[in-house]
């Protein structure tokens, strides 16, 4: 039996059991995600295509599913969904250029021996698949706040339709808040769980404080780190922000 | 209540201060490092052509001629040449440009020529990270204030820790991997949920229900590996590594998915608690439907975070190993294999977190009103 198939079936048993229909699409959801990300490798792999349209494509994919498919279409996911559109393509742009700047790109001294079968030059520029990279580690993320901010502003505005846009506005940073600290620790030790042999391997060689800040491998993932956290910081603001526009607007027009 | 913006002022001159004075050393601390550095200033793009490889790869391989300028050690002050090349791919090489800061290796200057030469070992990268954390940490400041200090601080804590139980794994290698991180996690959930949160029963509800589940989903996967062998995991494909490789990758994974299983722990308790404060008689029976809600709600967001958080890092590899001609299913089952494991096993903790964080919290409640 292989592992993997039967971890994803306990996780299936399981998602069933506590989610019923809901927890057998959000099991679905993985699936179509993989799905995405096996698209984005055969884009990828294609040099005339550039990485970052393609992360931004699949980007919006990505939303959709963990949003629209998940849940369903409404003036939450929909709020969400701008909100994480526009986070990344910011956060795209500032990502590029620390990637550039930094070259965090490809494959560190570390792992190069076990690479010497294989041929480096294949033309795909690996400067923007490390951005891509970034971004598509957060995107998960970014929704998820997205989602859980735009959900109970809605709430919010249900009980009090009489609330202003500024109001509503600091409702929706007031939540984003109290989830900020636990965002930003899923993501931290989620990182940090992946980077364990890393910090052990650095530790075991007994490289110094500055090679190790300075390796291309540590520094990208700091860097992996600190983009991830200001990626589901940055999006608390824009989604209060774009929640409280569409809410009070259309509560306006209707009256 | 004057001498609450007065704090606040110290605190932006303490915080501009650490920011300015911090800047100033990376950019300045090359006579710390042992390693020579060199800013580069001049580039010369002497050379181009075009490469295709066995597979019908193009590519393209560039060279530059660089003048550098050394900056710490007993050079400090010449001059030095040095040459790069690198590919359009840049893998694993990396386009030099000017005002860049490198470390260099020195060559043996041969009799007569007056120029220094060597060769580039790597790129200077710390102001990056400085500058990316200190952007990090402003953003936090700004939209979450107090709360976003705290998850700065948490932050901080738990990688001290995490360095800390680490340096206790290499000085004592008798001890388990499992058994010191399974203490260290104790550490981060108090240390993080507290922070967060503060002191109060909804915080400890989350607390226990944290670990409980984290510990269930350990035993889980570990079991699964047991009774399975370990098939279909490729171990080899596991990077950098200097001890056994299972209990690395268990403990990874045990670490990995912790930070979800608060999250879900947290919100579970305090949606809880916050429909008992609203209604202080509200049956249990109305809870338990409530709660169940709420994670159903969260159970497939959160299990995605953990399922692009690790599964994004492979895509690098994968490029390589495709565009070397490896078939898709092979190089999938190569490079994915453990990191599906961590996002399964991640899932499964942050699924069970969901009835364990309801029934904690249920007992929490019922304990304060048979208080009163």
């Amino acid at each position: 039996m292989n592992a993997i198939l039967v971890l994803a079936a306990i996780l299936f048993i399981l998602m069933i059991l506590i989610g019923g229909k809901k927890g057998a699409r959000s099991f679905f959801a993985i699936f179509l995600n993989f799905g995405v990300i096996i698209f984005v490798l055969f884009f990828m792999n294609d040099p005339n295509i550039n990485p970052i349209i393609v992360t931004l494509i699949a980007c919006a994919f990505i939303g959709c599913i963990n949003l629209f498919f998940i849940n369903e279409v409404n003036i939450k996911t929909i709020t969400a969904f701008l909100a994480s559109i526009i986070t990344t393509v910011v956060l795209i742009v500032f990502i590029v250029i620390i990637a550039e700047k930094a070259m965090i790109q490809g494959f560190g001294e570390e792992e190069i021996e076990e690479l010497s079968i294989f041929s480096l030059y294949i033309g795909v520029d690996f400067v923007k698949v490390a951005a891509s990279v970034i971004i598509m580690s957060t995107i998960g993320a970014i929704t998820d706040a997205a989602m859980a901010i735009s959900s109970p502003m809605r709430e919010i505005h249900y009980h009090h339709p009489d609330i202003s846009r500024k109001e509503l506005f600091q409702a929706g940073i007031s939540i984003g808040k109290d989830i900020l600290g636990t965002s930003t620790n899923t993501l931290f030790f989620a990182f940090f769980g992946g980077y364990l042999a890393l910090l052990i391997w650095f530790k075991d060689l007994s490289y110094s404080p500055g090679e190790i800040i300075n390796s291309k491998i540590f520094s990208g993932e700091m860097i992996t780190i600190f983009c991830a956290g200001i990626g589901v910081t940055m999006v608390i603001p824009v989604t209060s922000w774009i929640t409280a526009l569409y809410l009070v607007k259309r509560g306006n027009s209707a009256e | 209540m004057n001498n609450i913006p007065i704090k606040k002022f110290y605190f932006y001159i303490i915080l501009a201060i650490g920011i300015a004075a911090s800047v100033l050393f990376v950019q300045n601390n090359d006579s710390f490092y042992e390693r020579t550095i060199a800013e580069v200033k001049e580039v010369q793009l002497v050379h181009s052509e075009e490469v295709t490889d066995v597979y019908d790869n193009k590519d393209r391989i560039y060279e530059q001629r660089i003048i550098a300028e050394i900056t710490n050690g007993k050079a400090k002050g010449q001059h030095i040449h040095l040459t790069n090349q690198y590919s359009k791919a840049k893998a694993y090489d990396y386009k030099i440009q000017s005002g860049q800061k490198l470390f260099v290796s020195i060559k043996e200057k041969k009799g007569g020529t007056a120029e220094l030469s060597g060769d580039i070992l790597d790129l200077k990268r710390d102001h990056y990270i400085l500058l990316t954390g200190w952007i990090f940490i402003l953003i936090l400041l700004f939209v979450g204030k107090k709360q976003g200090l705290f998850s700065i601080i948490s932050l901080a804590v738990n990688a001290v820790l995490l360095s800390y139980a680490l340096d206790v794994y290499l000085k004592n290698p008798e001890i388990s991997l499992l058994l010191i991180c399974s203490a260290a996690v104790i550490l981060f959930t108090v240390t993080s949920l507290l922070l967060v949160n503060g002191f109060n029963e909804k915080t400890y509800a989350a607390i226990i229900a944290t670990l409980a589940a984290t510990f269930l989903s350990l035993l889980i996967t570990y079991l699964v590996i047991w009774l399975t062998g370990g098939k279909g995991l490729r171990y080899e494909e596991l990077q950098f590594i200097t001890r056994p490789y299972q209990m690395v990758f268990l403990a990874g994974l045990f670490i990995g998915s912790l930070g979800a299983v608060m999250d879900v722990a947290i919100t579970m308790s305090s949606s809880l608690f916050s429909l008992y404060e609203k209604n202080n008689s509200i049956p249990v029976q109305d809870l338990k439907r409530s709660g169940m809600e709420v994670g159903k709600d969260i159970m497939g967001t959160m299990t995605n975070i953990l399922f692009f958080a690790y599964i994004s890092g492979s895509i690098p590899m994968l490029i390589l190993y495709i565009k070397n001609d490896s078939p898709l299913g092979f190089s999938l089952s190569m490079n994915l294999s453990l990191e599906l494991a961590r996002a399964l096993a991640g899932g499964i903790g942050i699924v069970i977190t969901i009835p364990i964080g309801l029934y904690t919290a249920i007992y929490f409640i019922n304990r304060k009103r048979a208080r009163k």
